[in-house]
């Protein structure tokens, strides 16, 4: 088609637009308000793994050997630890060092541990580090089976707790956001269902004299693309502005928790989304195309 | 070669109505053809077969060499260039100006601007209404309003006119205008069908009379009245 067919095309939208101005604002409405909420769970979820990570990351698990193990096995059971592919990292804590790090953290009150005198109740042990949350309890299960372990011990019900929060949210947030979505859809499509419905006599005559079928079409999928794009920006623009106050009002006051950074997850979330809209707007149209037929 | 040729063309509607049954029929380019006969004839089933509209149950319709009722779907917004239509309601966009709706139908089909204007003012001239080119159709008399139609079906130039009761809303005056704006568009070249119960416009043109009833042509006769035999 010709640039000004284009024109013409866009012109048509427009006017199905501003003559169903209520449909219009609905479309838009519910469009940025559904991609809105995917792109607050999308962001949430990111953060909450980023966090859970983070604490994972802090948590190994410590693989304690039996007294009577030789170093020459420990350092042995280190190298096979090591070889497996789900550990970050892995390194041994000798009795000695796991009795000073304990009097380090009781601080003060670590001089009772000084009574001991020169025995030391503590056992060696591997500290294992897993790389995701997942391989967390597998690794645990596996370094117990090692020869002179005697027992492993790891944070599972945190690690566990965690994992359920993330899963629940990326559910939650993913169903939620599919319904919103459908609703959006549904409204979209109606609002197009109207246009070819007001505008059914011009269709009629642009037929009788002539106009191809997409230019039949195009001011519909015009209509469509329009109503999901506007509403996407809104919803982008929210979502990344929100995020980057959120973000640097969390950087001042919560130092401890280090947030996803703005760019470049939330920018990525935001352009997510505007595609999102687009393809509401283009499947919106999609749905109507038998009405059109029918005209 | 006929610009119209109908072979044994029958049409049966979905809901079993058979409105043509047989109808063997052929028009030369330049000629003026009426289509006259009972309501429920079939004249209007018969034109909606040539712009495709309707699609024959059985038979052949050609238009300028195409066979219509075979036709790709892509094509037939180009076989629907060739082919102007007016009807009984005229059909024009209510909130366009008449200039704005006679130039729709060039806009749609993607003719440069200029030449858009050139036609439009062409046959305004044509149909007489330049005065009222700014107007919209609701300030406009019915015999206005169906000039309006005419000049839209004619501003692309096409090789025919259907006309579909063309003056079956107009008054007696408004109606004879625009018989004779039918006959003068036939006289500059434009083949002219058009189905009619006006008696009297058909006995004056004295033109080709095809008469149908229950979907079959009954009478073809050339320079001919509206009945049979009757001599006005
Ligand atoms: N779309 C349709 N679906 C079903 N039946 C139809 C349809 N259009 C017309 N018919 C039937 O086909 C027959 C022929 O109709 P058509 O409109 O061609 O007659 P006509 O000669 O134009 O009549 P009139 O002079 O009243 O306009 C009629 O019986 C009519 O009821
Ligand atoms: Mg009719």
């Amino acid at each position: 088609m010709k640039p000004r067919t284009w024109a013409f095309c866009l012109s048509e939208a427009n006017q199905n637009l501003l003559r169903n101005p209520v449909l219009a604002i609905a479309s838009i409405t519910t469009t940025a308000v559904s991609l809105l909420v995917l792109g607050v769970f999308l962001l949430l979820s990111a953060n909450v793994n980023q966090i859970t990570t983070n604490i994972e990351s802090q948590v190994a698990v410590r693989a304690f050997f039996d007294k009577s193990t030789t170093q020459a096995q420990e350092t042995a059971a280190l190298s096979t630890v090591r070889g497996w592919k789900d550990v970050r990292s892995a390194h041994v804590v000798t009795a000695k060092q796991a009795l000073a790090q304990l009097k380090r953290e009781f601080g003060d009150q670590g001089k009772v541990l000084n009574s001991l005198g020169s025995a030391n109740p503590l056992e060696d042990s591997l500290s294992v580090t897993a790389k995701a949350p997942v391989d967390v309890a597998p690794l645990a299960k596996a370094l117990g089976k090692l020869t002179g372990v005697v027992r492993v011990s790891y944070q599972s019900e945190v690690v566990n707790r965690l994992f359920n929060l993330i899963n629940g949210i990326r559910v939650v947030g993913l169903g939620v956001g599919v319904l919103l979505l459908l609703g959006a859809l549904l409204v979209i499509n109606n609002a197009i269902r109207l246009g070819i419905i007001t505008r059914r006599r011009e269709i009629a005559i642009m037929r009788l004299v002539g106009a191809t079928e997409s230019l039949v079409h195009w001011p519909f999928i015009l209509e469509g693309l329009i109503l999901g794009l506007i509403g996407s920006v809104i919803a982008a623009g929210l979502a990344w502005w929100g995020y980057s106050a959120l973000y640097t009002s969390a950087a001042r006051s919560l130092p401890f928790l280090p947030l996803v950074a703005p760019t470049p997850y939330a920018s990525d979330i935001a352009g997510v989304l505007v595609v999102l809209g687009v393809l509401l707007g283009a499947v919106g149209f999609r749905l109507s195309v038998r009405r059109l037929a029918r005209v | 070669m006929q610009l119209i040729s109908l072979r044994n063309v029958s049409k049966v509607y979905p809901n079993g109505v058979a409105a043509l049954r047989g109808v063997e029929l052929e028009i030369s380019k330049g000629e003026f053809t009426f289509l006259v006969g009972p309501s429920g004839a079939g004249k209007s089933t018969l034109l909606r077969l040539l712009f495709r509209e309707e699609v024959p149950t059985s038979g052949v319709v050609m238009v300028n060499g195409h066979d219509v009722g075979r036709m790709r779907r892509k094509q037939i917004p180009y076989l629907r260039r060739q082919i102007g239509v007016v009807f009984q309601d005229f059909r024009l966009l209510p909130q366009r100006t008449v200039a704005d709706n006679i130039a729709f139908a060039l806009r749609v089909t993607e003719v440069h601007p200029r030449e858009i204007k050139r036609r439009v003012a062409q046959v305004l001239e044509l149909v007489g209404l330049t005065e009222r080119a700014t107007a919209v159709p609701s300030q406009l008399s019915g015999g206005e309003q169906q000039r309006v139609a005419l000049a839209r079906a004619m501003v692309g130039h096409p090789l025919v006119l259907l006309a579909d009761e063309p003056t079956g809303n107009l008054d007696p005056v408004n109606a004879s205008e625009m018989m004779k704006t039918l006959l003068e568009i036939n006289h500059l070249g434009t083949t002219v069908v058009m189905a009619t119960h006006a008696a009297h416009l058909v006995d004056r043109a004295r033109q080709r009379v095809v008469a149908m009833e229950d979907g079959q042509i009954r009478r073809d006769e050339l320079a001919a009245s509206y009945s049979e035999g009757v001599v006005r």
